[in-house]
């Protein structure tokens, strides 16, 4: 006898759902749309890449450099190494969504040859990618937010390394 | 819910943790810029006034939000003797690595400004401690208990 109860309202919960979902968010389109992965998983996902680029320009560079040159730049390559695998880490890919690639993409074009050139190159990139993480933070639930401003912070202070490797 | 109430207590907290650090820092670098000379003192004193300027922040940003600022110390105990301009630059590092923790308590509330100031702080102390250090770090301020232990990279 108990359990009749029980089941009708698990089965009305059923069917009040996605009714529920229509006219809360008005559209036909709703029932049709996958569930969306929570919020921090597109922000790592987009951390993700960026850090994939990261990888791909560091090794652009030091494919075509000096000896001396990759001396410098291999520890900031190793950092950006180490970021990615804490990122990877959080990320929880919910069931159903495709695989993130696990490999870095290929290398990025109109990547410098001249030292100068290519150090400036790495620089911006690095200006460009703390800054880009400082812009996600909003969105984030705290404990990424202090991985992100962290990786942010590391990647700021890549580049007064890459400004005094060009003066020398 | 809370927003009426004005800022929380875990706010104010955090605010304080980050001052006090700051109050902390300031009397260090006095320290450590006597046993500088050249490069290392001007380095000592452009640090020493940039974390002057960011407590005047800090302390502007807790009375904007009706707390009172923690006062520095008298006087602090220092983590390490300072003999050497070594010691000197290692106490440079260790004030910047105990900055940049008390910041990313500050990148841990959820409101925005707050956030992204201490963001920014964090960047600044990396900045300096990766001079001091003489090379950088892949994770300023967070704790190694805090990341996942590599598996097969």
């Amino acid at each position: 006898m108990a359990v009749h109860p029980t089941r009708r309202v698990v089965l009305a919960a059923a069917v009040t759902l996605p009714l529920a979902a229509v006219s809360g968010c008005g559209g036909a389109n709703v029932l049709a749309s996958p569930p969306r992965p929570a919020a921090d998983v597109g922000l790592l996902r987009s951390a993700i890449a960026a850090e994939q680029l990261m990888i791909a320009r560091y090794g652009a560079v030091i494919g075509g450099t000096t000896a001396a040159m990759s001396s410098t730049l291999a520890p900031l390559l190793a950092e950006h190494r180490a970021h990615l695998v804490q990122l990877r880490s959080r990320l929880v890919v919910p069931a159903g969504s495709p695989t993130p690639s696990q490999r870095a993409p290929a290398a990025p074009a109109g990547v410098p040859s001249a030292p100068g050139a290519a150090l400036a190159y790495l620089r911006d990139a690095e200006r460009a990618a703390a800054s880009a993480l400082l812009g996600r933070l909003p969105h984030a639930p705290a404990s990424l937010a202090q991985l992100l401003a962290s990786i942010s912070a590391s990647e700021a202070s890549h580049v007064p390394v890459l400004d005094r490797a060009a003066a020398r | 819910m809370s927003g009426r109430t004005g800022p929380g207590p875990v706010t104010i907290a955090a605010l304080q943790a980050a001052l006090a650090a700051e109050h902390a820092a300031i009397y260090g670098y006095g320290v450590a810029g006597a046993y500088l000379t050249g490069t290392g003192r001007a380095t000592a004193t452009s640090d020493w006034l940039a974390h002057q300027v960011t407590r005047d922040t800090l302390e502007a940003m807790l009375r904007a939000r009706g707390a009172k600022p923690v006062a520095a110390a008298a006087g602090y105990q220092l983590p390490a003797a300072v003999r050497t301009p070594a010691e000197a630059a290692q106490l440079a590092v260790i004030l910047e690595d105990r900055v940049a923790v008390a910041y990313l308590g500050l990148v841990a509330l959820s409101e925005a400004s707050i956030r992204r100031f201490g963001a920014e702080q964090l960047q600044a102390s990396a900045v300096r401690a990766a001079a001091w250090r003489g090379s950088t770090v892949a994770f300023p301020g967070l704790p190694a208990s805090l990341l996942a232990a590599p598996r097969h990279v």
